[in-house]
């Protein structure tokens, strides 16, 4: 018989539980807090404390003297900088103009792709293949290439204008030009990973539905709408987070085709970030910088968020 | 019979000797010797390099200095924007895995501040710089007093492996043909490229568009305009926006706008060699190491066809050549022996000798007697006339410590003005604000002029 039995059957017995019937108890009620431990260590390590480190930076005056290392404390002297900072301000601006432009075609022209491929059933397996190629491409290359093929003299672009009668640009020097043509350069990059993730999302949709709805006479754009929107939304939502989170990061191609130029017309947070703390060795204001680059992250979640519709994922 | 053969005997042993003598004659006659400095029995050491274009001459020179002393030294290449990081970590750790760092220039302002690097006479009190070895405007030294890069005062904290300043580089075929004497100044400069220009064949001139702040700099010692007062001396009073400094501002920006490439703005250093190896440029001022890769004949299509020159001045300024210059540095924390293998190294590497085999190889030597020895009228060497007469004009521009927040704002304004984006007085007007915020926030004795009329 076990001990709440013999509790039960005798309650001077059930006063006075047993150490081992007390130590039970307690870990019964507290093996969910135990179970999360591993988890929240993990978390401590890996993403708070980083953070935790990163906001004392970013209110801090960063000095060296040979191997020794002097934070103190510099709160004000870091905002005053970042609210006098016109630079900053700039590369706030393309970063936000980055993603919108970026992600929005690379969004609709991916979805637009994988609706195209989708309906080719078998064959769409060659074109999964060859969309996938600029993924596999490292970014040193394709800084690379890109750099190539916009060189006034010589590239590829201005030559095939050239062909057409029309004048050759500036893509990488003209204040106009440089930004867009680096987007078109990251739409270039990334479409391939939106059409994958979309394609497998249609490629799972239920046939029936689809013909029935024909069958029911609905047209084409009343079927995207609302039937296969819904049903892929859960799939083309990952990817546009997922992209929402790349284009801000975008670093490799600011790099390698315009070094945040002419001017500041393509200086994105990242890359002044870089600037900032690596060049200019300024640590505590690039972590400053750094924090108004995750909240602007946490802007664009909140509104991710809240513009998910209710119905998604519906059948 | 006899006798003829005495004479003939006779004869090779004359030559025999002739032949040692001028094989082991010193270094007054101009040749390389090969009696290299004997530094003994070293432990093996590891170096941090860039991978710049002189490079390949370093590691034969490397390899040398491997097969002559037996000593080992371990060459790490890595690609420029790599290198300031490593030799951070590498200085901030218990033990550096690096025992020697080649160290841009600009960068000696941070370590010598921080007291990261062992001061050469600490390792032997008797080593100084040999009285050929160019001190590039007192790189090597650091006066702790002043904050300042200079032998007066100074300690000696490194050593100079690579004297890469600016020259002018023309194609001499071109201006012969378009029957054009060599320019002095940037005015005959702009009067003679609309006999060169010929675009889209062949444009006059190619300026630095990205990270112009460089190639700018000198146009306002030309002009006698500055960008600070005395900064030497504590006085921080930003002077980027005299009139002076827009008539060099305004050079600067009519020789790449109306003469050089329509995309001028996006132009960097690469592209500046990848345009005068092409064909596609008549003239450009730009550090000596790119030299190598214009005779490259891979690489180039100018093979024979470039020569070299002082930059021109205005009509009333001075020569000015601005320094990128690449020295060598001990970090401290290495143990006692990897410290003296690699100042017995950096002995070697100051010699004649190494210097002398270093330029047959491609690189850049600090020696002034290496210059005036016979490698300069050899053909492949024509640049070595020209280095000489420009190197009593070289100088650094930004000495201090606020640098390379000050080289990024100048870039960006520069370029901006390059681009159209601003007139080159605002250009310059914004720059004075930018510098002038900068040297408030780390605490310096500062002013600024009125404006300039926009």
């Amino acid at each position: 018989m076990d001990a709440e039995r013999v509790a039960r059957c005798d309650p001077s017995l059930a006063a006075r539980p047993t150490p081992g019937v007390r130590l039970g108890r307690w870990a019964d009620k507290t093996f969910k807090y135990w179970a999360l431990a591993p988890a929240l260590v993990l978390l401590f390590g890996f993403h708070l404390y980083p953070l935790l480190s990163l906001l004392r930076l970013a209110v801090s005056h960063v000095s060296f003297v040979g191997n020794h290392v002097t934070i103190t404390f510099a709160a004000m002297e870091n905002l005053r900088t970042l609210a006098n900072d016109w630079i900053a301000a700039a590369a706030i601006k393309n970063s936000l103009v980055f993603v919108s432009v970026a992600v929005s075609v690379e969004v609709v022209v991916g979805f637009a792709l994988a609706i195209l491929a989708s309906g080719l059933g078998p064959g769409a397996r060659h074109y999964r293949v060859v969309m996938m190629l600029p993924i596999l491409v490292a970014p040193v290359a394709i800084g690379s290439m890109w750099r190539h093929l916009y060189n006034f003299d010589f590239g590829l672009v201005n030559r095939s204008l050239i062909l057409l009668h029309l004048p050759p640009q500036a893509w990488l020097g003209s204040i106009w030009l440089a930004l867009p043509a680096v987007i078109a350069v990251d739409i270039w990059h990334w479409v391939p990973l939106v059409f994958l993730v979309c394609l497998a999302g249609l490629e799972t949709l239920p046939g029936d539905i689809l013909e029935a709805s024909r069958v029911d006479g609905a047209s084409w754009w009343r079927m995207l709408r609302h039937i296969v929107l819904p049903l892929v939304w859960p799939a083309l939502s990952v990817v546009l987070l997922l992209r929402i989170i790349g284009a801000l990061r975008v670093f490799d191609e600011i790099v390698l085709l315009t070094s945040g130029g002419p001017g500041t017309a393509t200086t994105v947070l990242s890359w002044y970030i870089y600037q900032v703390s690596f060049v200019e060795s300024r640590l505590g204001y690039g972590a400053m910088l750094s924090i108004v680059a995750i909240l602007i992250a946490l802007g664009f979640l909140v509104a991710y968020n809240r513009a998910k519709p209710s119905h998604a994922g519906a059948g | 019979m006899f006798a003829r053969m005495q004479r003939c005997l006779s004869a090779v042993a004359v030559i025999s000797v002739g032949l040692c003598v001028a094989y082991g004659m010193p270094s007054a006659l101009g040749q390389g010797t090969n009696v290299f400095l004997n530094v003994g029995k070293q432990s093996p050491i590891t170096m941090l390099i860039n991978e710049g274009p002189w490079y390949e001459a370093f590691a034969s020179t490397v390899q040398l200095y491997e097969r002559q002393t037996s000593n080992i030294v371990k060459l790490d290449a890595n690609p420029y924007p790599a290198m300031l990081s490593k030799i951070r970590n590498s200085t901030r750790e218990n033990v550096s895995p690096y025992d020697l760092f080649s160290i841009d220039d600009p960068w000696t302002l941070e370590l010598y501040s921080q007291d990261l690097l062992e001061p050469l006479k600490s390792l032997d009190p008797t080593f100084a710089l040999d009285s050929h070895v160019y001190t590039y405007d007192g790189a090597p030294f650091w006066n702790s007093r002043l904050n300042w890069r200079t032998s007066n005062g100074g300690v000696l904290m490194t050593v100079p492996i690579n004297g890469n300043f600016e020259l002018f580089f023309y194609r001499d075929d071109l201006f012969k043909q378009a029957g054009i004497r060599l320019p002095t100044t940037w005015d005959e400069m702009v009067a003679d490229c609309p006999k060169l220009q010929d675009p889209p064949r062949v444009y006059c001139y190619v300026q630095r568009g990205v990270g112009a702040e460089g190639f700018f700099n000198p146009y306002l010692r030309n002009y006698g305009a500055s960008i600070v007062r005395d900064p030497e001396h504590g006085d921080f009073t930003v002077l980027v926006n005299s009139p002076a400094a827009k008539k060099a501002l305004d050079t600067y920006v009519t020789l790449a706008v109306k003469y050089g490439p329509p995309n001028e703005a996006a132009i960097n250093q690469n592209d500046m060699v990848q345009l005068m190896a092409a064909g596609k440029v008549a003239a450009m001022t730009n550090v000596v190491a790119v030299w190598s890769s214009l005779e490259d004949p891979n690489n180039s299509n100018v093979v024979g066809k470039i020569a070299t020159a002082i930059p021109p001045r205005s009509r009333d300024g001075a020569f000015a050549s601005r320094l990128g210059n690449w020295e060598a540095g001990i970090p401290r924390n290495i143990p006692s022996e990897r410290k003296r293998a690699s100042l017995a190294f950096l002995k070697w590497v100051l010699s004649y000798d190494a210097q002398y085999q270093y330029a047959v190889h491609g690189g850049v030597p600090v020696r002034s007697d290496v210059y005036r020895s016979d490698l300069a009228s050899r053909p492949g060497f024509g640049w070595m006339k020209a280095y000489l007469a420009t190197a009593p004009y070289s100088y650094h521009d930004l000495n201090y410590l606020e640098a390379p927040g000050v080289a990024n704002a100048e870039a960006i304004r520069i370029n901006q003005a390059i681009g159209g984006q601003l007139s080159t007085a605002k250009a310059l007007n914004l720059l004075a604000e930018d510098l002038y915020k900068i040297f408030l926030s780390t605490g310096r004795r500062t002013g600024k002029l009125p404006p300039l009329p926009e």
